[in-house]
C-alpha cells in the first residue's frame, strides 16, 4: 500500500468550550474522490477549514504529500477550492476570474492565455470568456469556479457544498460533470455534502460524520449496505428499524415471524433492532414460496411512478409497520391493492441487526 | 485515543505575509485611532479633575459647577429646550414620513428632495435667517407677539429646521420597510384605522422612533451654532463650553461641562446601537411591500403637512439667500453682490471659503481612504481577534462623541507642551485630523455594511490562488466597493464644510473656515455676509452632492459593466 497523500491524524476543534471536531483521523490517497458526509453541525466544513487553513484546528496535524502543514496559513498550502457560493469575482470577466492564480505567478502572458482557453473548453464554456459572472446561469457560474480553482493545477482540491445552491436538473448534471472530470484529471479530491444521494454516486469513498467525530468510512457499496452503526443506517437511504429479539441460533423474533439473519454478538433473548432497506422486502403476493418470509397487511399504498411505497402491517407484523418499495411492473403482475393480505420475502443477508435503543440522537 | 489528543500540544498557527501585513495595518489603524481620538479624550477626563495649575483636585470642579447657580441652570436650561424642540422634530418628521410612505401624494421625490435640504447647511444658517425673519427688524416680527426670537424660541426652531432631515431619514426607514400581510391581517380582523395605525404601523416603526429621539436630542443639546446666534441672554451647555474656554480660558471648566454633555450623547449612542438591531431583526425576507391605497381624506391632510414644512424649510433658506443679496437690510432691498465680497467684514474671507474646501476635499480623500481600509481589516483580518473587536469599538466612539467636547480634548492634547505632534497644532492638517475623528463612525459602518454584502470566501478563494489579499482588495473588493467609498467621501465632505463644533476650537488664523466665519461675522454683527457665506456653503455642497450623482452614474457605466446583465 503507497503511502496516503492527505493524512489527517487526531485532529480536534475546540470553539470555547465547544469541540466542533473531536479526533478525527482520515487517510486519503493520491486520486481519490472523498465526500464528507452528514447533518448540519457534524464537524465536516470544520474538518475542510481545517485542511485547507482557513481555521486552523486547535489539535492533531494533517499532512500533505509528506509535508507536515498543521499550522500553515492558507497561501502556504496547495489546494484549489469551490464554495457553495461561487465567490466568483463579480467585476472580473470568466477569463480574468480563471485567469486570477495564473497572472499571480508571473506566467507570460501567452501561457495563461493557452491555459484559459483550454479550461473554458474543458468546463464545456468555450465562448464565456468575455462575459460576466453575473450574465451566467448558477450551474455556469460553479463550472467557471471550478475552472478558476483547477487553472493552477493544486495538488487538493476542496468543494464545500458546490451543488446545494442549483437546482435539482442542473444539480445531477454538474454532479456527473464534476466526477468525469475529477477522474480525468485524476486530481485528489474532497466534497462536503449533506446530500447522501450525491456522496453515494460520486464519491470512492465517503467520510460519515455526526457530533464531531466520524461515525463510519467507506465505498458507498459499503456505507450502503453494511452501515456500521444506527445512525449510519437511518441516515443513509431509507431503513425500517423494527424492534425484534433475537430467539435460537441465527435467528430473530418480528412480531409473530420468525426471520433467519446472521445475529452473531447477540445473546438469546437480547432485544435488538433489526434493519431492512424498502426496497429489500419482496412481495410475493398469495403465493409463498420462500423461507424467510411473513405476512401482512397492504395498508396503504403510494403511487411514485417506477414503483409504489407500501405501508404494511398486521398479520404476523402485528403492531410493527414495515415500509416496503414495489416495482410498478410488480404491483401490476400481482394486482395487489390496498387492504389485501400479501407474503413478503425478507433474504436472511439483508437483514441487519444493531443493539436496541443505541445510536439515537 | 481522546487522551492522546488532549496530551498533544496546542498548533500554533503560522502567520504568513498576508498575516503579518493585515495585523500590522491593524495596529497601525488602531494606534492611530487612539491618538486622534482615545488620548485626547482621555487627557480631557484627566483635566476635568485639575485645577489651572494640573494639581489634581478630584471632584472640585464639578462641585464649583453645580454650587454656581449661573452655571448649573444651563443644565436645566439644556434639558427643557432640546426636549422641547426634539418632540417637535419628531412630530413633523413622522408625518412627513408618513405622508411619504403611507400616502399617495403627489411629487414624492421632491418633496423627499427638499427635506434633505438642510444636511447641506450649517446650523447656523437657519438661525441667521430666523433673525431675518423675526428678529428686531424681522419681517414677520409681529408673528411672535411681543416675544424675542433670541432666547428659546430661536433655539426651538432654529434646532428643528436643521436637525428635521436627520429624523426623518430615520423613521422614513422604519416606515418604508412595511409589511402588507399585516395590513391585510389586521383589515380582515376587522380593526378599526385607529387601531391598525396604533397596533400596526406605530409598534412596526417603533425602534426607528426612539432611535430617531434619541439621536435628534443629542444633536440638539450638543450643537453650537444655533444657540450660538440666537440664543441671546439664554445659556446652554455648548455654548457654555465656548464661553468657559475662548471667553474665560477657562479649560478645566470646559472639560466639566464637555463630561456633562458626553452623557446624554452616549446614551443616545447605546440605545440607537440597540433599537437598529431590533429594527433589522424585526424585518423578515419574507416581507411583501405595502402599497397604499388611494384615502381622499388622509391624502389631502398629508398633502397640506408637507408642502407646509417644505415651504418652511424653502422659506429659510429663500431668507437667508434673500438677505445675502439685499443691498442694505432693511432700507434698500435691491440685488447685489457686495455682501459676498468679504473684504470689508472682520473674521471672515475667501481665503475661509477656501480653506473650508481644502479641509472638505483632505478630508473626503483621507477620510474615505483611512475608513475603507479600515473597515476592511476590520472585517477580513484572519488573525488578532481582540486586536480587531477593540479597532472596531474605537472606530465606535465618535457618535457618542459631541464635536465641541472633540475640539476641546484636542487643544488639550494636541497644546501639551512635550507632545511631539505639538507641531500640528493650529495646523491643516490637525483640522482634517479632528474632522475626520468626528465623523469616523458613520463611514465605517457604511463601509462595513458594503464589506459584508461581499461574498464572505473572496479572502479564501484568494489565499488559495497565491494571490496577496492587497492584490484582491484592490482589484476586487475597492472596485466593488466603490459606490460606498464615493458616499462615504461624499459624507466626509459635507460635514468638513459645514461643521463648527470641533473645528471652533482648533483653527488658526490661517486655517479659518468657512463655517466659523459665518459665526464670527455674526457675532460682529455683519450679519449679511454671515448669510452670504452661509449660502456659499450650501451651493457648494449642493453642487458637490450633484458631483457625486453625476460621479457615481458614470461609474456604473463605466467600471461596473459587470452590474448589467
Amino acid at each position: 500500500m503507497t503511502t496516503p497523500y492527505l493524512r489527517v491524524r487526531n485532529v480536534t476543534k475546540r470553539f470555547g468550550h465547544f469541540t466542533a471536531l473531536d479526533d478525527v483521523s482520515i487517510d486519503i490517497h493520491r486520486g481519490e474522490f472523498v465526500c464528507f458526509l452528514g447533518p448540519s453541525g457534524c464537524g465536516k466544513t470544520t474538518l475542510l477549514r481545517a485542511i485547507s487553513g482557513l481555521d486552523i484546528q486547535t489539535h492533531g496535524a494533517v499532512e500533505q504529500d509528506g509535508r507536515d502543514i498543521s499550522a500553515l496559513p492558507p497561501a502556504q498550502r496547495d489546494f484549489g477550492i469551490v464554495f457553495q457560493s461561487y465567490a466568483l469575482f463579480q467585476n472580473l470577466t470568466v477569463a480574468a476570474n480563471i485567469a486570477y492564480g495564473l497572472e499571480n505567478r508571473k506566467r507570460p502572458k501567452a501561457e495563461i492565455q493557452r491555459r484559459v482557453t483550454e479550461l473554458l473548453e474543458l468546463i464545456g464554456l468555450p465562448e464565456s470568456g468575455p462575459k460576466y459572472p453575473g450574465q451566467l446561469s448558477g450551474g455556469q457560474q460553479q463550472r467557471v469556479a471550478l475552472a478558476r480553482a483547477l487553472a493552477v493545477s493544486p495538488g487538493l482540491l476542496l468543494l464545500d457544498e458546490p451543488l446545494s445552491a442549483l437546482d435539482a436538473k442542473v444539480r445531477a448534471h454538474l454532479r456527473d460533470e464534476i466526477k468525469i472530470l475529477q477522474r480525468r484529471l485524476g486530481i485528489t479530491t474532497i466534497m462536503i455534502t449533506h446530500d447522501q444521494e450525491e456522496a453515494i454516486s460520486m464519491a470512492d469513498r465517503i467520510v460519515v460524520m455526526r457530533g464531531g467525530r466520524i461515525e463510519q468510512i467507506g465505498a458507498p457499496l459499503e456505507i450502503y449496505h453494511r452501515p456500521a452503526n444506527l445512525f449510519v443506517a437511518e441516515f443513509i437511504g431509507a431503513m425500517n428499524l423494527l424492534p425484534a429479539t433475537r430467539i435460537g441460533y441465527g435467528e430473530i423474533q418480528l412480531g409473530s415471524a420468525r426471520l433467519a439473519c446472521a445475529a452473531e454478538g447477540y445473546a438469546p433473548g437480547a432485544a435488538v433492532r433489526a434493519a431492512v432497506r424498502p426496497e429489500d422486502i419482496v412481495c410475493t403476493g398469495k403465493t409463498n414460496g420462500h423461507a424467510n418470509s411473513l405476512r401482512a397487511e397492504v395498508r396503504e399504498m403510494e403511487f411514485m411512478g417506477p414503483f409504489f411505497w407500501l405501508s404494511l402491517g398486521g398479520g404476523e407484523l402485528g403492531e410493527h409497520r414495515l415500509r416496503a418499495q414495489l416495482p410498478s411492473q410488480r404491483a401490476r403482475d400481482l394486482d395487489l391493492r390496498a387492504n389485501d393480505a400479501t407474503h413478503l420475502h425478507i433474504p436472511a443477508e439483508r437483514i441487519r441487526l444493531f443493539p436496541h435503543g443505541v445510536g439515537h440522537g | 485515543m481522546a487522551e492522546l489528543a488532549l496530551a498533544a500540544p496546542r498548533i500554533r498557527p503560522r502567520l504568513g505575509r498576508d498575516e503579518w501585513l493585515m495585523g500590522g495595518g491593524l495596529l497601525v489603524l488602531a494606534l492611530y485611532l487612539a491618538v486622534t481620538l482615545l488620548l485626547p479624550l482621555a487627557l480631557m477626563l484627566a483635566k476635568s479633575a485639575q485645577d489651572r495649575d494640573g494639581a489634581f483636585v478630584g471632584l472640585a470642579n464639578f462641585a464649583r459647577y453645580f454650587g454656581n447657580p449661573a452655571l448649573s441652570g444651563t443644565v436645566g436650561n439644556s434639558l427643557w429646550v432640546s426636549a422641547l424642540a426634539t418632540a417637535i422634530t419628531i412630530a413633523l418628521a413622522f408625518g412627513y414620513a408618513y405622508a411619504l410612505n403611507r400616502s399617495r401624494i403627489p411629487f414624492k421625490g421632491l418633496f423627499r428632495l427638499v427635506a434633505m435640504l438642510p444636511l447641506l447647511a450649517p446650523s447656523l444658517l437657519p438661525a441667521i435667517a430666523l433673525v431675518y425673519l423675526f428678529g428686531n427688524q424681522g419681517v414677520l416680527k409681529g408673528w411672535l407677539f411681543g416675544e424675542s426670537i433670541y432666547g428659546p424660541i430661536g433655539i426651538v426652531i432654529g434646532s428643528v429646521f436643521w436637525t428635521f432631515p436627520h429624523a426623518l431619514i430615520l423613521i422614513s426607514t422604519a416606515l418604508g420597510t412595511a409589511d402588507a400581510r399585516l395590513y391585510e391581517a389586521s383589515e380582515s380582523l376587522g380593526a378599526s384605522r385607529w387601531r391598525t395605525f396604533t397596533t400596526v404601523t406605530l409598534s412596526g416603526a417603533r425602534y426607528g422612533l426612539i432611535s430617531a429621539l434619541f439621536v435628534v436630542f443629542t444633536l440638539i443639546i450638543t450643537d453650537f451654532g444655533v444657540p450660538k446666534v440666537v440664543g441671546g441672554p439664554f445659556n446652554m451647555l455648548a455654548t457654555d463650553i465656548y464661553k468657559q474656554v475662548v471667553g474665560q480660558q477657562n479649560f478645566q471648566m470646559g472639560a466639566v461641562v464637555s463630561l456633562l454633555l458626553l452623557l446624554p450623547a452616549v446614551l443616545a449612542f447605546f440605545v440607537e446601537r440597540w433599537a437598529q438591531q431590533r429594527q433589522i431583526s424585526s424585518l423578515s425576507s419574507r416581507a411583501v411591500p405595502y402599497q397604499p391605497k388611494p384615502r381622499r381624506s388622509r391624502d389631502r391632510l398629508a398633502l397640506v403637512l408637507v408642502v407646509t414644512v417644505a415651504v418652511m424649510i424653502l422659506g429659510v433658506f429663500g431668507m437667508a439667500a434673500f438677505a445675502s443679496l439685499a443691498k442694505l437690510w432693511p432700507y434698500d432691498l435691491s440685488p447685489s453682490l457686495r455682501h459676498y465680497d468679504f473684504s470689508a467684514t472682520d473674521g471672515g474671507s475667501w481665503a475661509s471659503y477656501g480653506n473650508s474646501i481644502r479641509l472638505g476635499l483632505y478630508t473626503a480623500a483621507f477620510g474615505s481612504l483611512v475608513v475603507f481600509i479600515g473597515a476592511y481589516l476590520v472585517e477580513k483580518t484572519r488573525v488578532a481577534k481582540p486586536l480587531r473587536t477593540a479597532t472596531h469599538l474605537l472606530a465606535l466612539i465618535p457618535m457618542a462623541v459631541p464635536g465641541m467636547v472633540l475640539g476641546l480634548a484636542y487643544i488639550f492634547f494636541f497644546n501639551a507642551p512635550g507632545n511631539p505632534l505639538n507641531f500640528l497644532y493650529g495646523t491643516m492638517a490637525m483640522l482634517v485630523l479632528a474632522t475626520i475623528a468626528h465623523f469616523y463612525t458613520v463611514g465605517h459602518l457604511t463601509a462595513l455594511t458594503a464589506l459584508k454584502q461581499l461574498d464572505p470566501e473572496f479572502e479564501s478563494v484568494s489565499a488559495a490562488l497565491k494571490a496577496p489579499f492587497y492584490r484582491t482588495f484592490w482589484r476586487v473588493t475597492t472596485p466593488l466597493c466603490l459606490p460606498a467609498v464615493l458616499d462615504i467621501a461624499l459624507y466626509f465632505f459635507i460635514n468638513a464644510m459645514t461643521t463648527v463644533s470641533a473645528v471652533v476650537f482648533l483653527y488658526s488664523p490661517d486655517t479659518t473656515l468657512a463655517s466659523v466665519a459665518v459665526l464670527n461675522m455674526d457675532d460682529a454683527g455683519d450679519t449679511a455676509p454671515a448669510a452670504a457665506m452661509a449660502m456659499l456653503i450650501v451651493v457648494t455642497c449642493a453642487g458637490v452632492r450633484l458631483l457625486h450623482v453625476g460621479l457615481s452614474r458614470e461609474l456604473l457605466n463605466r467600471t461596473q459593466v459587470w452590474r448589467r446583465r
